[in-house]
């Protein structure tokens, strides 16, 4: 049963010519008009349309108004009620949810007898209501669009009715032209718009069809719309899989189809649009067929085979669209209707490969993006450094992790196995810089950390000495001289870090390294200048120029020391040690991988650094020019961090790969997570700071709070492994511990061992007692299995079988594991653990001074704390930096709830 | 969503008060089944399968009995019976015993919703019992009727009328056919077939219309279905468990549609807008994972959500991280985009990196912010990255990301892992 509107049609269609489907003289009433959707959206379409929405329905909610950029909306509890206020529609848009929606539609259809058209936008519509709603608008003559659509609009008339076809700024997408879409896709519907345009084509009306399986204004109504609208010379159909209803249409005016979806004959259930599954001889294929026989063309258009007639096209690729239609009125000798705008090539509007090697085909080049957006990424940009979001930090980090499967810590996504390998001032600059710094600016920081490293003079040292003399564990005398690395101290090299980066910083600079970068551009006042230069009292100091020319030795390049060299006067110490950092940090910055607070404050933490190795040689040894009695410049130009801390552990020039196994040693203990105490003490120091305030942040206090969370029994334990091993090979006669024709049994001695350890744990049974526990042997983590491994330990064991180096105590745990199994005092094979490793290595490092009496038992020990220092310094920097950019003032305190009381 | 056979058909059926041929199921005991035999001499053993599967008796997937041997040999032969049905390989589980109904006519009888028509529509022919595409279309007849008084006698009647059936079909089939209609309209049904009826003759000479199959599909969107009661797992077989989980966001609004394409794919396409998602699934083809509709604009807590899913399912296997849609119109480009970042930096925290290439192509309301808060997620993560905007076309960024899955999978996946400093997995054991 229908009303008959259109005669010829045999069933109802109202709607005789495209310009009558979203007309300057409709009036629309929307339900549901406040639903979040409605809310954002008719206000645009209501404006944009010159004023067209009389009122709005929302049970429960009448009296309230919508407000719009020319005006409020009324809102009505129904639509009798709006009626009966005055008002008068013709056009029903329903933004109900969709049990709502055939309700709506009765509503509209019952209740106002003027009503000609109804716009569903709502998707996932049931079948059950949509066939109700065909039934309903057919038998009382109106016009349906949708469900599931974006609504109409049309660029002669300037109306938008429904949905939001254009989005925010429909003028944009609705350019006035020749060309009508109809679209099963409503985000297509202005893609296609838009597309047009940079061809020259612009539009009549935009049918946004929705794809349920009943769309109810579908394109054979949309084809007689077509033939009898004066404006349109062509049409845009953009069609999926799924339904007849374009089959045998006669569109009457030369027409482009977009057919997409052969893939979705693969899909077992409809994705988005509901009606786009095809069913017996509706596939894409079909479609396409349907098209290329009433076109009368051989194949489909593509920019390679441009199959076109002056009936229309077919393509698969809405990309094509612009130039499918091109092809087709040329043929029917017709031009575009303006001249095209922009272009649909491959435009990254922004990109960062993040300075991984990408293949040039992939790795296209920015373009500026057209206005407004380019504007809006320009402000973007001015935006340097990464911006990161506060939050509670207790017990968590940005920075490190720790694999609870392989007990491998990782710092910002380096494991601390490859740090182990890497150059020890690579894995200096880690923390801060969030990347493996690179050789130029290795070589930096090895004059930046060396130029700190001699103390003469420094009331560091005599706080360090000071607190050495008092017994003091090595920690707690680096801590001593942290503790006037103060603010004061390095307020002048973190304000020329600042300066630098307002310079350079919108200089469009990529590259601290660039030295050939043009300095022309950057301007500065007179205070900037006297900041970084030298004062006459500080012009005679040998040690800025000993960093200079140790820069060039290593032929280092630095756009920010060049910078300085052309200020007219020898910069200052700090200015070299701020633009040696702001050198490294310039890439990271630049890439958004670290905060410009990060690269502001890198000056303080590379100060720390040198001090607290510093602090750990005894104040005897720092002369004015030498340390250890080596000279300045032979340190600032050849020495790297690797060696200052050999020197620092032996007293000695190392010489050859020396210092290998301490980078070894120092990269393994940079860190074991947040929940290391030592961690834990560097971070509840930023904290108590309160990191929300940055500035009052005192970054060597978190330093002191590493350090004095650390002791005898959390990194001075290292000597634990020592002494064992001490015990088995003490006068033995070892000369060399890395020669493997060594002349030991090793199996033997471990074999004795464990049989007396064995019997000493029979005993200890017997009488209640805990057997005593075996350093560097065993773990939590790694147990269970026939044989077990410490990943940690394989790894750097099987580096050192690769290089051909050998460890005579690292064998020895090996066999010692093997014969603890064997005599039964272990169930399985128990793994050696990395302590192992780290007290072999170090052992085998200081044996040699050890044997000749040079060293002490207690000098080991003092060795052994101070590696770990090392390491856990670069650990502790990374936590420290991460929760003063991260964390929250007093983050890291317990709630009372959670704490105990023990009586 | 499909059920087909007289399993759960049966009981269907009789709500509506369809005749239908008794039916037991997986569980019947051998008395159960020998007095199913006494009562109907013959019997038919058909493999239970979730989901459409079409075609059974041709794949010889349907077995026959006239004794109580024969009927459990078939059930061993056909419990656990692959039926590959298209591009889809369906496994059975279980099978019904169903009673063979003695008859000389046989009827095709179909109800769903004809696009040619936009109303519902049956299709009927009295030469059933075969497929209906081997028949000619002069046997068939297929009548859109009114969808607000429904399926009436005299549509039936018409129809068989204009076919020329048997006259003593007529009558019974005009009594019963218009009873289906309560059962596909009030169930949340799109599809209703019941092939064949079979006319049993009844005491006194009348048929009887009895349905000896069934295949029902069902509008996911449509809550009446629920009235059935129908088991859950039903259906099950339809979803995988990356699928059910997002399911349980799916809410009128959309933004959750997914459908896992290749489980191996190695794209992972978060997809806005049904046109794009036709766009997408399309170029993207094998190297895709899922296909999907996210949009909608949705809220930033349910993106997230949907986001999470995603990556915990997929991130692993994915070379390309691919966000993609047309200019939106509606939906929030920097809510949806903040919420996909934090996922992504929440997977980061929890798994561990993994790694990825992002692109993306997008527009709408808020697109540069949304573009700057993802490039700052992916800058904290170290991850390479390229946004396009709503001005290259969507067909050719689709390409793009699938030239940078075939470098991220000739070697580029390697190295983008190691200068995100990943290592390979460490020995613990022997």
């Amino acid at each position: 049963m229908y009303r008959q509107g259109i005669e010829g049609v045999n069933y109802y269609l109202g709607i005789r010519s495209l310009e009558q489907v979203a007309s300057r003289s409709d009036r629309v009433c929307v339900l549901n008009i406040l639903g979040n959707e409605s809310r954002t959206v008719t206000p645009t379409s209501h404006a944009f349309s010159g004023g067209n929405v009389v009122f709005g329905t929302a049970p429960g909610r009448g009296s309230q108004v919508l407000e719009t950029p020319i005006g409020d909306i009324p809102v009505y509890n129904n639509v009798r009620e709006g009626l009966n206020a005055g008002h008068t529609f013709n056009t029903g848009v329903v933004y109900l949810p969709p049990a709502g929606v055939r309700d709506g539609v009765a509503e509209l259809v019952r209740v106002n007898p003027a009503l000609e058209k109804i716009i569903i936008i709502t998707e996932k519509v049931a079948v059950h209501d949509a066939r109700e709603i065909r039934a309903m608008a057919q038998a009382n003559g109106v016009d349906v669009i949708g469900g599931n659509c974006l609504g109409v609009a049309d660029a002669w008339n300037r109306v938008r009715l429904g949905g939001a076809l254009g989005g925010d700024h429909p003028e944009e997408s609705l350019l006035k032209g020749s060309v009508a879409i109809f679209s099963n896709s409503g985000g297509f519907t202005t893609t296609i718009a838009q597309y047009l345009a940079t061809e020259g084509w612009g539009t009549t009306t935009l049918i946004s069809s929705g794809k349920d399986i009943y769309i109810h204004y579908a394109a054979r109504d949309f084809a007689h719309a077509l033939r009898t609208d004066d404006r349109t010379k062509a049409a845009v159909l953009y069609v999926e899989p799924g339904g007849y209803y374009e089959h045998g249409v006669d569109f009457g005016k030369p027409t482009v189809a977009c057919v997409v979806g052969r893939w979705k004959s693969r899909l077992t259930r409809a994705v988005g649009h509901a009606g786009a599954m095809a069913g017996s001889g509706d596939r894409a294929e079909d479609k396409e067929r349907w098209f290329r026989e009433a076109f009368g063309v051989d194949g489909l258009f593509t920019p390679e085979t441009p199959h076109a007639s002056k009936t229309g096209a077919v393509v698969v690729n809405i990309a094509d669209i612009p130039a499918a239609l091109t092809a087709v009125m040329a043929l029917n000798g017709a031009a575009p209707d303006f001249a095209p705008a922009g272009s649909l090539a491959l435009k990254p509007w922004m990109a960062n490969t993040q300075g991984i090697p990408i293949p040039e085909d992939i790795d296209l080049p920015v373009v500026p993006a057209r206005d407004p957006y380019d504007g809006q990424i320009q402000a973007l940009r001015q935006q340097i450094g990464a911006v990161i979001a506060r939050q509670g930090m207790k017990d968590a980090s940005g920075a490190s992790v720790m694999d609870p499967k392989t007990q491998v810590t990782s710092v910002h996504g380096h494991a601390v196995l490859d740090l182990a390998l890497e150059p020890l001032e690579a894995t200096f600059a880690l923390p801060l810089v969030h990347e493996i710094a690179c050789e130029n600016d290795r070589a930096l920081l090895d004059v930046a950390v060396a130029a700190e490293v001699n103390l003469v003079g420094e009331p560091m040292l005599i706080a360090a000495d000071a607190a050495r003399e008092a017994g003091n564990a090595p920690n707690a005398i680096m801590a001593a001289a942290v503790c006037l690395v103060g603010p004061k101290r390095v307020e002048r090299a973190l304000a020329c870090s600042r300066a630098l980066i307002d310079l350079f910083a919108q200089s469009g600079l990529r590259d601290g390294r660039d030295e050939g970068f043009d300095l022309s551009g950057l301007t500065m006042d007179e205070s900037t200048r006297a900041l970084f230069l030298a004062t006459p009292e500080e012009a005679e100091q040998p040690r800025p120029r000993a960093m200079l020319q140790a820069v060039r030795d290593r032929g280092g390049h630095s756009v920010f020391l060049r910078f300085l060299e052309t200020l007219g006067g020898p910069p200052s110490r700090d200015a070299i040690l701020a633009a040696i950092a702001t050198t490294i940090a310039w890439g990271p910055l630049m890439r958004k991988r670290i905060s410009r607070l990060t690269a502001e404050t890198l000056p303080w933490y590379l100060r720390l650094y040198g001090v607290m190795v510093g602090a750990s040689i005894e104040g005897r040894h720092h002369q004015r020019g030498s340390l250890h009695g080596i000279p300045r410049q032979e340190r600032f130009s050849e020495w790297t961090v690797a060696d200052l801390c050999y020197l620092a552990i032996t007293g000695k020039r190392p010489e050859g790969d020396d210092a290998r196994p301490l980078q070894l040693l120092i990269g393994l203990l940079i860190s074991n997570g947040p929940g290391a105490i030592s961690a834990q003490g560097a971070k509840g120091a930023v904290s108590a700071d309160g990191p929300q305030t940055p500035g009052r942040v005192q970054i060597n206090k978190g330093m002191a709070g590493f350090l004095t969370h650390t002791g005898y029994s959390h990194g001075g334990n290292g000597f634990e492994g020592m002494a064992f091993l001490l015990e088995q090979f003490r006068g033995k006669g070892l000369d060399d511990p890395t020669d493997p024709n060594h002349g030991f049994d090793l199996k033997a001695m471990a074999t004795a061992f464990a049989e007396a350890y064995q019997a000493e744990k029979r005993q200890a049974k017997e009488v209640g007692q805990e057997t005593r526990a075996l350093p560097g042997v065993h773990h939590p983590v790694f147990r269970g299995n026939p044989v077990n491994y410490d990943p940690r330990e394989r790894f750097i064991a099987r580096f050192m079988d690769e290089r051909g180096e050998y460890n005579i105590f690292h064998a020895f745990y090996r066999e010692l594991v093997q014969a603890l199994y064997e005599v039964g005092a272990s169930p399985y094979v128990f793994c050696v653990n990395v302590d192992a490793v780290i007290a072999a290595l170090l052992l085998a490092l200081l044996w040699k001074d050890y044997r000749s009496g040079a060293l002490t038992e207690r000098d080991l020990e003092t060795a052994a704390f101070n590696v770990f220092l090392y390491g856990r310094m670069i650990g502790a920097a990374a936590e420290i930096d991460d929760h003063l950019n991260r964390g929250r003032n007093m983050d890291t305190r317990s709630p009372a709830s959670a704490c105990r009381f023990v009586a | 969503m499909q059920l087909t056979g007289l399993m759960h058909g049966a009981r269907l059926l009789r709500y509506v008060d369809f005749p239908v041929t008794e039916v037991l199921g997986p569980g019947a005991s051998e008395d159960e089944i020998q007095d199913l035999l006494a009562r109907h001499g013959t019997i038919f053993v058909k493999p239970i399968f979730k989901g459409g599967v079409g075609r059974k008796g041709k794949a010889g997937l349907v077995g026959q009995a006239r004794d109580l041997k024969t009927a459990l040999a078939e059930k061993e032969r056909l419990y656990f019976a692959e039926h590959r049905h298209g591009t889809t390989l369906a496994k059975a589980n279980g099978v019904t015993f169903e009673g063979a109904v003695p008859a000389e006519h046989e009827v095709y009888f179909s109800i769903t919703d004809d696009t040619r028509y936009r109303a519902p529509t049956v299709t009927i022919t009295h030469k059933g019992g075969v497929e209906i595409e081997e028949l000619n279309k002069g046997e068939l007849a297929t009548i859109p009727f009114e969808a607000l008084t429904g399926l009436k006698a005299f549509v039936v009647a018409n129809a068989l009328s204009d076919l020329g059936a048997p006259r003593e079909i007529i009558s019974p089939l005009v009594q019963h056919l218009p009873k289906l209609w309560d059962l596909f309209h009030h169930y949340g049904m799109t599809t209703l077939e019941l092939n064949p009826i079979r006319l049993r003759p009844q005491p006194g000479g009348r048929l009887l219309p009895v349905a000896c199959d069934f295949k029902a599909g069902f509008d996911r969107d449509d809550p009446r279905m629920a009235r059935l009661g129908l088991p859950a797992h039903l259906f099950a077989g339809d979803v995988s468990e990356f699928e059910h989980e997002v399911n349980q966001l799916r809410t009128y609004q959309g933004q959750s549609d997914v459908f896992v394409i290749n489980p191996n794919g190695t794209i992972l396409a978060p997809t806005f807008g049904g046109g794009a998602n036709s766009l997408v699934t399309e170029v993207l083809g094998e190297a895709a994972i899922i296909s999907s509709d996210f949009g909608g604009n949705p809220p930033y807590e349910k993106m997230k959500d949907v986001a999470r899913i995603c990556y915990r399912h997929f991130l692993p296997q994915t070379n390309v991280l691919f966000i993609i849609g047309g200019k939106a119109n509606n939906t929030d480009i920097h809510e949806t985009f903040r919420a996909m970042g934090d996922a992504l930096r929440e997977f980061f925290a929890e798994r561990g990196p993994t790694p990825l290439h992002v692109v993306v192509g997008r527009g709408g309301p808020n697109l540069i912010r949304g573009f700057g808060t993802l490039a700052e997620t992916c800058d904290a993560l170290g991850l390479p990255y390229r946004f396009f905007g709503f001005d290259s076309a969507i067909s050719e960024v689709v390409a793009y990301a699938r030239k940078v899955d075939a470098w991220m999978t000739a070697g580029g996946r390697d190295v983008v892992a190691r200068h995100m400093g990943i290592r390979p997995n460490l020995e613990t054991s022997a």
